[in-house]
């Protein structure tokens, strides 16, 4: 028996289990008695079931009769509460500086952080409210030789309909969004007189309903477009066409050709889609503008089309048959260049990048920059709580030597100072969800979005909110806690000099808290600059006042020398021509085959009409403009870019001159011009080859000349408008006269980059703000602690430099060290950032010369304060105040 | 006064140490009622058991008698009180005399 003893041992852990949880005076016979039944077992059974079942005794052992009772069982948990809450409340209110800057440093870090939690929530969010969401792509068209070409999010007519035949086992629907390309169209309510140019027009086939969960207010949701000449509107269109009456059944006009019967009322669009819409018209409605059927090409790619595949499909699978349909489907001569491939729906508003989106789309580098932003906001904040509160603990320290002398443990301490820095982080969040309600709207007209504070107010959001509070609380609490409750209360209470534990531990965080702020500085600065490098506007034509005047699909195409010939009557009208895009902004793709050339390629075309060089100032590097005297430049001219020539490999522009090309099929037309370079799209894109074409055709007005732009004179902008008016009603006297001023629509192009250095600027500025409030708090302890020795200090002859010295230094020197840490991180980011562009800014060296020098001078004020004030005291207050 | 209403399993264990009389403690305590009842608690079951017992005054309890088997620990043996005898008394009588009122098991019905 002894032997088997020995052999069989129960395992150790749950004895020691038992030993944990089990109170003292049971303990004995409790283990006693699973010894005494693990023996038995034994005995009789197996090693493996003895120790099952002595794990079974152990944890059946644990009822609430048995379990130790801890020490402070007999305290009364809701008057300590209370306690707590009264300590912390004087405490709040005896420190009123102190508290201030804890509190509105946190409330700040917290307001930032739900700010932008709101925003990329939000950007998040777009596009996944449709139920298929998951399921449904757009389908992309990369038209490309060798770097020339485009990206295209649209596709050609055909291809919708033809995947969805071709492979109908895959794709379940398709859908396609046209709009003529044409950035307005006209429509109007003939019965009331109302008429206006609207941007956010479709042509959608009729499965749109059916893919995109949009909702319906009346109407019928599965027949509403299967029917040409029907139109569905939103609701907000709906009162500003038929205000006051039911649009149902009624008309509108779109391009004063068609009647279109109103057959549906939509929910505005929601904002967070990535295209936004006023109204839908059948596909079917388009038959009439293309003599009874639709555009056949494979070459135009004008439809923005989207697939909903079936269950279970993926995409891969969907495009591994594209090299195929490729092959089978488009023209010779683009088929080399062509790949297709499918985009997420879901992804398309963060990251995509294509030519010819239908809106300009957000992407996910802001998202990650304000989340980085909005994480050291809240750190920094964190790291100002720790700070003052451990700084503050001396205060507190007889607080504690009272507490510890009436019999209160350590654990208990730490459980106040916790429970306090929780609180103060929960009026915080308080104040903070305050600061957001009342900066909202102003965010919100900042980032262009149109968040709602009653967002927050969802079970789940509010829980978040209330466990990051907690856990933000718990952090900054938990160091400070440890420190306080570790005061010796015999030295404490005896008024002994305490150790200023802690000190280095503070020193590596506020250096960290300067690091980052240094950081943000620096890509603000970084941000700002290529924002105005950007926005500068050498792009090698002038922009200013040039008028534009969108005008597809009206009547110009008829009218337009009548126009330009009344227009130029006038003295306030310098020049007029007319283009296909907006200049500096967009373009199309043309192929062409120049001499020297095996097969036609693509390369980025522009339409025009004459006096294009000179309405924009372009100057000519070689050659001619075209002119309005040669009747064969409509067709047998070029002109092109100087990267044009040099893709070629011609040496010089005037080498170019008389190079020839192929007109249908024959070597006919000439190169007569070549203008400098100038950045027909934004600078995000470097200079490509492009080519110039005039295009005369009346019918050009339909989709290859979108604009007319005019050149006025700046001083006498009233009358050239005016007079422009005139000549516009002169030959077209019922169709709506619009216009934009050109560098208004070019400086959107940089949105997103202005958006981003706006937010930077902001939040960066409230980290070192509440860094500020950090360093000040911290400084006015270290004066504090120090009085006595300035006192001494100045009886001894010290002068006010040398105290200004003393003080600062150390705290300087800590920004110094945040400098040098901050510099080589913050030039990996901000070169990271600069690659994305293809023209930027270079590195320079100012950018941290001056963020460090702001730094420190922002930090030594706060500092130089206190010494100033410290120095101003008698020394007779200081020494005799114990 | 407190509850001395007797559980069902109390009034058993209660039982059971009565009539192991000077060796009742927890082990031998549940081989006993295993045998009788042909339940078999666990050590906790009776362990909270004893102490119920014990605070509504029907238990006494001593310790000693230290085994090897048990690592040298001792047993903490259990005796009924008077006032643990009274409440089974007092139980019985009630039972019987609630028994007696059945109708007796038969024909005779009406």
């Amino acid at each position: 028996m002894n032997e088997s003893r020995k052999k069989y041992r129960p395992p150790k852990w749950p004895d020691k289990f038992l030993e944990w949880f089990c109170s003292k005076d049971q303990l004995e016979i409790f283990r006693g008695d699973v010894y005494e039944l693990y023996e038995d077992r034994i005995e009789s059974g197996s090693k493996l079931k003895a120790d099952f079942h002595f794990l079974l005794d152990i944890v059946g052992l644990c009822r609430p009769f048995a379990v130790k009772k801890t020490k402070y069982n007999n305290s009364n948990n809701i008057s300590m509460f209370r306690n707590f809450f009264k300590i912390t409340y004087r405490n709040l209110l005896r420190q009123k500086v102190y508290s201030f800057l804890n509190l509105s440093g946190l409330a700040i870090g917290l307001a930032c952080s739900i700010l932008i939690f709101l925003y990329v929530n939000d950007e998040l969010s777009y596009d996944r409210f449709h139920e298929k969401s998951d399921r449904i792509y757009r389908v992309l068209e990369h038209f490309e030789s060798e770097g020339n070409g485009e990206h295209s999010a649209s596709q050609p007519f055909p291809t919708g309909p033809t995947l969805q035949s071709e492979y109908p086992s895959e794709i379940a629907q398709s859908i396609r969004l046209f709009n003529f390309q044409s950035p307005t169209l006209a429509l109007s309510n003939k019965e009331s007189d109302k008429a206006f140019n609207e941007s956010r027009v479709f042509f959608v086939d009729s499965t749109f309903l059916d893919v995109f969960d949009f909702e319906l207010i009346s109407g019928n949701r599965e027949s509403a477009l299967d029917n040409p000449n029907v139109i569905l509107i939103t609701a907000s269109m709906a009162r500003k066409y038929f205000p006051e009456e039911d649009p149902m059944g009624k008309f509108l006009e779109l391009q004063g050709r068609q009647n279109l019967e109103v057959v549906g009322v939509l929910e505005d669009s929601p904002k967070n889609a990535h295209f936004q819409f006023d109204f839908i018209i059948s596909f079917s409605s388009l038959k009439q503008w293309y003599n009874g059927g639709y555009p056949g090409s494979w070459y135009w790619n004008p439809c923005w089309t989207y697939v909903a595949l079936n269950d279970n499909v993926s995409k891969e699978q969907v495009e591994s048959h594209f090299p195929s349909f490729v092959d089978k489907f488009l023209p010779d001569f683009i088929k080399e260049d062509v790949t297709m491939e499918l985009q997420a729906l879901t992804d398309i508003h963060l990251y995509s990048k294509l030519d010819y989106e239908i809106e300009a789309n957000s992407n996910i580098d802001s998202v990650y920059i304000f989340g980085a932003i909005a994480f050291f906001v809240l750190i920094i904040a964190a790291i100002n709580f720790i700070n003052l509160s451990t700084a503050r603990a001396t205060k507190r320290a007889k607080e504690v030597g009272v507490r510890k002398s009436l019999g209160s443990s350590k654990s208990q301490l730490i459980k106040q100072y916790i429970f306090e820095s929780v609180f103060l982080t929960y009026l915080a969040m308080v104040i903070a969800l305050l600061i957001v309600a009342i900066v909202l709207p102003a965010f919100n007209a900042l980032t262009e979005k149109s968040v709602q504070f009653t967002f927050l107010f969802q079970p789940h959001l509010l829980l978040s909110l209330a466990a990051i509070a907690l856990v933000v609380g718990l952090l900054s609490g938990f160091y400070p806690a440890f420190v306080l409750s570790s005061f010796d209360p015999i030295l404490v209470l005896k008024n002994a000099h305490l150790k200023t534990s802690g000190l280095s531990f503070r020193k590596i965080l506020v250096t960290a808290q300067f690091a980052i702020s240094i950081s943000l500085i620096i890509g603000t600065i970084v941000a700002i600059n290529q924002l105005q490098f950007l926005q500068n506007k050498e792009v090698g034509f002038s922009q200013e006042n040039v008028l534009m005047i969108p005008v597809i699909r009206s009547p110009m195409g008829q009218h337009y020398e009548n126009f330009k010939t009344a227009a130029l009557q006038s003295p306030a009208i310098k020049s007029m021509t007319a283009v296909e895009e907006i200049v500096g902004a967009k373009h199309q793709v043309g192929n062409y085959r120049f001499e020297e050339m095996e097969q036609s390629k693509p390369f980025a075309r522009f339409n025009l009409r004459h006096d294009f060089a000179k309405t924009f100032e372009i100057p000519l590097a070689a050659g001619r403009d075209y002119n309005q005297t040669v009747q064969t430049d409509d067709s047998l001219a070029l002109v092109v870019n100087e990267t044009f020539v040099k893709s070629m490999g011609w040496g010089t522009p005037e080498e170019a001159i008389g190079k020839r090309y192929y007109f249908r099929n024959e070597l006919k037309g000439r190169i007569v011009g070549v203008v400098q370079d100038y950045n027909f799209v934004s600078k995000h894109h470097p200079i490509a080859p492009l080519v110039l074409t005039l295009n005369t055709r009346r019918g050009a007005f339909n989709l290859f000349i979108k604009y007319v732009a005019v050149k006025i004179d700046g001083s006498n902008m009233k009358n050239s408008i005016a007079d422009l008016n005139t000549a516009w009603k002169s030959v077209m006297p019922n169709m709506p006269f619009d216009y934009f001023f050109l560098d208004d629509t070019l400086n959107d192009s940089y949105k997103a980059e202005k958006k981003l250095s706006n937010v930077t600027v902001i939040f960066s500025g409230l980290t070192i703000l509440v860094a500020c409030l950090g360093l000040f708090g911290l400084a006015t302890f270290s004066v504090e602690q120090r009085t006595k020795e300035i006192g001494v200090r100045k009886v001894l002859g010290i002068s006010t430099p040398q105290i200004l010295m003393l003080l600062s230094r150390e705290f300087l020197l800590l920004i110094v060290i945040a400098f040098i840490v901050a510099v080589p991180i913050s030039y990996l980011l901000t070169k990271e950032w600069l690659n994305g562009f293809s023209y930027r800014i270079g590195l320079e060296v100012w950018p941290y010369a001056i963020s460090g020098l702001l730094t420190f001078i922002v930090a030594f004020v706060t500092v130089a304060y206190h010494s100033l004030r410290a120095s101003s005291i008698n020394p007779v207050d200081t020494l005799k105040y114990e | 006064m407190k509850s001395t209403q007797l559980g069902e399993f109390e009034e058993l264990v209660l039982l059971v140490i009565g009539s192991l009389k000077d060796n009742a403690y927890s082990i031998s305590i549940k081989e006993e009622l295993k045998e009788h009842t042909k339940r078999n608690p666990s050590i906790g079951a009776l362990h909270s058991a004893f102490n119920r017992l014990e605070k509504k005054g029907f238990l006494k309890s001593f310790e000693g008698g230290a085994t090897n088997k048990r690592g040298g620990r001792s047993k903490r043996f259990y005796q009924i009180t008077a006032h643990g005898r009274k409440a089974l008394d007092h139980s019985y009588e009630l039972r019987s005399a609630l028994y007696h009122t059945l109708p007796q098991l038969g024909l005779s019905g009406e």
